[in-house]
């Protein structure tokens, strides 16, 4: 009963407080529709990007229109024409374009004359018949111009595109000329129609048990789960800082010349905050899945089971609230719990991965993250999300939570007791 | 007539001060008094309440509470005790209905009971009228009348009041007064720790007069004037024990 009066007291002060009642609900919401429409273009990577290239098509012949008839078949990439190759490079410069395709001319001639000298120089090696030409002819040059911003993996994906455009022509047309060379003297014989592509495939998939076969880490996957942590573990601005006015007011004296032990009173408090946790969750999954799509945000997928979903926000509320507990009683002033405190969330969400994925981390945040109760919770969600894992798989994560949640409580009760008798 | 309060050779010094807030006082309250604590500032009559209240640990000495020692057994002295401290110990941004119900439940009350007191207290202390209204819009007397409510809602045999009246107007310290007069006539005993010597004169059977943690003088209200026939009255009394120095 002490408990319940102390949740109904906490609701009652809460609801009475519209500032504490924007931070807890309203900032939130704001705060990851922002972060998942500010890091939606990063996380987009070239597959997802319509990439601006212009390509100077100095050569005019088969090797430039094999380019240009692959590049318009890619969805990541637009072709502009450019006729001039310092054109093109100073619009590069200028940061106008991300990059530039220039083929040089006469690049077919050469590349077609290079492979003719090499298929016969193979004939000749072997005895047969060929016209061996042992001039040193020149080399295909074909040059990419790249803004000097462009991200890492663009610029290493356009030139993969490339050189892999120029490897199959360079295939098809050794192929060609060996069937040239072999057939000459038989004109009976009906060259065959080789296509390499048919010869092996590279299939693609995710690794994953999820329905929603193909979600990956987006910004909506990543933000939602991340940045609802973090409002979690930002509970304990209302939190600590209600215990801390409680106590300069002087109601929590009262409370302390009451008989009886103070494990109502943190209990309460904790149990109201941890309810406010579960509603934050709901309410941040919610946007995730109906409001999002309507800003052009992916939807957020919920792959795992319901049951697992509602444990593991349950373990990260109890952290998140034990720790706003803990930050409460331990500091004297208002202003140290607070300072305190919301350093502590930021410091914890960014190696927790909330930010940015741990993946993309220096080594030793990596090691760090470990330490984080946000990279617990976040990996236990994305292990829900978009691996679809078992109770099994999220089982350490969850228990890690639940545990930092019992240290943080249980010093709590012990703190705030040592402090009714001094 | 047996003691609501023994305190023995009691001592408490504060970390880094020079000398003992409390300095080896030993008291005795009679059951049924309304004993005045009375000192100037810094005279350790905060220190002593807090160690009455089971709040503060004594360097040394005793407090017994109704024949249990205060260490052993805090947690059973402080169910027969009422306390309003000086400050405001209530939520502002709840009604007054709503903070007594809450302290009534922390005190463990049936539900039922603590309607009963509550409607009985607003009545005594003409709150009836804003019992739903937050206490944040109270004035200073109306907070007071609700504090010392708070403190009674358990029926305590003993209440211990710093500064009741500390603050509020003329009608208001008549309220508290009177109701504490009443109080006592029904058996309560009543610690009544203030600055106001008038207060004392009126309503306390039993005076404490305390200086630097060691008490001066200590008695019936009549023995202790009685001990002093050329002091007219209590403030006299009080400055010739205590001095004329300003205390900061």
């Amino acid at each position: 009963m002490k408990i319940l009066s102390t949740i109904y007291k906490e609701f009652l002060l809460l609801v009475r407080d519209p500032g504490g009642m924007a931070l807890i609900f309203i900032m939130p919401l704001a705060l990851v529709i922002v972060m998942a429409l500010v890091q939606d273009a990063p996380f987009r990577d070239y597959q997802e990007v319509k990439l601006d290239v212009l390509f100077v098509d100095a050569d005019a012949d088969s090797l430039s229109a094999k380019i240009r008839q692959a590049f318009s078949a890619s969805p990541n990439v637009n072709l502009i024409l450019e006729k001039d190759s310092a054109a093109a490079k100073r619009r590069v410069q200028a940061g106008e374009v991300k990059a530039a395709i220039v083929v040089p001319p006469q690049s077919s001639v050469r590349l077609r004359n290079k492979t003719r000298q090499v298929i016969a120089n193979v004939f000749a090696n072997f005895g047969l018949p060929a016209q061996v030409d042992s001039t040193l002819l020149p080399s295909t040059d074909i040059k990419i111009f790249f803004d000097p911003a462009i991200k890492a993996n663009y610029k290493q994906a356009l030139s993969g595109a490339v050189e892999k455009i120029i490897a199959n022509v360079q295939a098809d047309w050794m192929l060609d000329e060996l069937q040239n060379q072999l057939g000459e003297g038989r004109p009976e014989t009906k060259k065959t129609e080789i296509n390499l592509t048919d010869i092996i495939h590279v299939n693609t998939a995710y690794a994953s048990e999820n329905k929603y076969q193909g979600v990956m880490l987006n910004s909506v996957q990543h933000n939602v789960p991340a940045w609802t942590m973090f409002a979690m573990f930002f509970i304990l601005y209302p939190l600590a800082g209600n215990f801390i006015k409680e106590r300069e007011e002087g109601s929590m004296l009262r409370l302390r010349l009451i008989s009886g032990s103070q494990f109502p009173v943190i209990a309460g408090k904790f149990a109201f905050y941890f309810l406010v946790c579960l509603v934050q969750f709901v309410m941040m999954v919610a946007v995730g899945i109906f409001v999002m799509p309507l800003l052009g945000l992916n939807r957020l997928v919920l792959g795992g089971d319901a049951l697992n979903i509602f444990i593991t926000a349950c373990a990260v509320a109890m952290a998140a609230t034990g720790y706003g507990v803990l930050i409460g009683v331990y500091f004297k002033t208002a202003q140290q719990a607070l300072s305190f405190g919301s350093v502590s969330v930021v410091i914890l969400s960014a190696i927790g991965g909330v930010w940015v994925p741990v993946y993309v981390m220096p080594e030793i945040l990596q090691t760090l993250s470990r330490f984080s109760p946000m990279s617990w919770g976040l990996e236990a969600f994305n292990d829900l999300f978009l691996r679809q894992a078992s109770i099994g798989v999220i089982l350490p994560d969850v228990l890690k939570l639940v545990g930092f949640a019992l240290v943080t409580l249980s010093a709590s009760v012990l703190i705030h007791k040592s402090r009714t008798v001094v | 007539m047996s003691s609501v309060v023994r305190l023995d050779h009691l001592v408490k010094q504060y970390p880094n001060a020079p000398k003992p807030a409390v300095s080896n006082m030993t008291l005795e309250i009679p059951e049924g008094a309304v004993f005045g604590l009375l000192g100037p500032n810094g005279a350790g009559k905060s220190t002593t309440v807090m160690m009455l209240c089971g709040l503060m640990r004594p360097d040394s000495g005793s407090v017994a509470v109704m024949g249990l020692d205060m260490q052993e057994h805090g947690a059973a002295v402080r169910k027969k005790i009422g306390v309003a401290p000086q400050e405001i110990a209530l939520f502002p941004t709840l009604t007054a209905y709503e903070n007594l119900v809450y302290f009534g439940r922390m005190y463990g009350l049936k539900s039922s009971h603590i309607h009963t007191q509550i409607k009985k207290y607003l009545s005594v202390f003409n709150l009836q009228e804003k019992a739903h209204k937050q206490v944040g819009t109270f004035s200073g007397g109306m907070k007071k009348r609700l504090n010392l409510i708070a403190a009674l809602l358990h029926q305590p045999k003993l209440v211990i009041l710093d500064e009741p009246t500390a603050g509020v107007d003329v009608q208001s310290r008549n309220m508290i007064l009177d109701f504490l007069t009443d109080l006592k006539s029904e058996g309560t005993s009543i610690i009544y720790s203030s600055h106001v010597l008038e207060e004392a004169e009126r309503i306390c059977t039993h005076l404490g007069i305390i200086d630097e943690g060691k008490v001066l003088q200590t008695g019936t209200r009549s023995t202790v004037m009685g001990d002093h026939p050329d002091c007219f009255n209590l403030e006299q009394l009080f400055l010739k024990l205590t001095g004329k120095n300003i205390r900061d």
